[in-house]
């Protein structure tokens, strides 16, 4: 008498697990959407820029200095303001620079012309690889943003130790 | 024979059949968690002081992102186009005009700051920094900014951060606007 086991074809049928969702459209769904999202999400995002007085920094004196204290090759950019202009006809940047005539760049429309400022940044930081130190002169009618713009361009450029300087100091 | 096989067909029991119970699928709920996570590794700041942003300042934006100090102990100054507003409490100094035309507010101001810079350096190990936020708007003349951060060196504060928006286009767009 011949005797038969057990189907294995049964077996295999009851132990099948339960098949999951197939979740490969919706992955594939994510994955497009979410480069999407983060390319045009806009996030705001407080930055800082650093000045550094540490070692005898005037804080907006007219001495200027700070840094290293040794003896530096003084790059300084001279933000003028519409006071100045009203006197002498110029507004603009002055960008004095050792064994170099002092250069001008003037504004366009009463806006001060970046681009160009930069333009010349490159230029010095082309000259001089090793120099990092550079003096911004403010003058007390230049708006913050237009301060903060050109020290910025300076540390964009590799003038990683800008030193902040005023040109007319009236109190105390 | 036949007769005790259906007497055994009738004593069989009869189970029904127990539906496995299908356990919950989060797989649905780690991509939701993997995208907030996205976001917010995205958004993490490593700043160990959180700079918050006021809505009446209108920041400058900048190219360049310096990080704070490790070891800073921060005093915010947000100078707004109608009011100074001093330290973590908060406190109104009056207006930027008052900087520069009245005497007493000015001392008022560095009084304040000298107390703030020496209770940093004398509560805080020797390697930490006393360090200045300057928050203020983009339409605010230089001449205040100067006269705060001329305070705030004055009274001891080796570092001073201006606080700004990052946008590493905004040389193009002047660029742009100005063709």
């Amino acid at each position: 008498m011949a005797t038969y086991r057990p189907s294995q074809m049964r077996q295999q049928k009851a132990q099948t697990a339960p098949q999951e969702p197939n979740l490969v459209p919706i992955m594939n769904l994510f994955l497009t959407i979410i480069p999407f999202m983060l390319m045009f999400v806009v996030i705001s995002q407080v930055a800082l820029v650093a000045l550094n007085f540490s070692s005898g920094e005037g804080g907006g004196g007219s001495s200027g200095g700070g840094g290293s204290g040794k003896d530096l090759e003084k790059v300084e950019i001279i933000v003028l303001d519409s006071e100045y202009a009203k006197t002498n006809k110029f507004l603009g940047f002055e960008i004095r620079e050792p064994g170099m005539d002092a250069k001008m760049i003037s504004a366009n429309n009463e806006n001060y012309n970046f681009v160009a400022l930069d333009r010349l940044i490159k230029e010095i930081r082309a000259r001089k690889a090793d120099l990092v130190d550079i003096t911004v002169t403010v003058y007390p009618y230049v708006l913050y943003g237009d301060l903060i713009r050109t020290i910025d361009l300076c540390k964009s450029n590799g003038f990683t130790q800008v030193h902040y300087n005023r040109a007319v100091a009236s109190f105390y | 024979m036949e007769s005790k096989n259906s007497s055994n067909r009738k004593t069989r029991r009869v189970r029904r059949k127990v539906e496995d119970v299908k356990g919950l699928s989060i797989t649905s709920l780690l991509d939701v968690l993997t995208i907030i996570l996205v976001f917010l590794i995205k958004n993490v700041s490593t700043e160990s002081v959180k700079i918050s942003t006021e809505k009446d300042i209108n920041y400058p934006s900048t190219i360049t992102n310096d990080l704070l100090m490790e070891k800073a102990e921060v005093t915010p100054v947000k100078i707004f186009t109608d009011r100074i507003i001093l330290g973590n409490e908060s406190l109104n100094f009056g207006s930027p005009q008052d900087l520069l035309l009245s005497t007493d507010k000015r001392k008022a101001i560095q009084q304040y700051l000298k107390v703030e810079a020496d209770a940093i350096y004398n509560n805080s190990s020797e390697e930490v920094e006393a360090c200045l936020i300057v928050q203020a708007d983009n339409n605010i003349q230089c001449e205040y900014i100067s006269e705060i951060v001329k305070i705030g060196t004055s009274v001891g504060y080796t570092r001073i951060y201006f606080a700004t928006l990052e946008d590493p286009d905004w040389l193009k767009n002047t660029n742009v606007a100005s063709r």
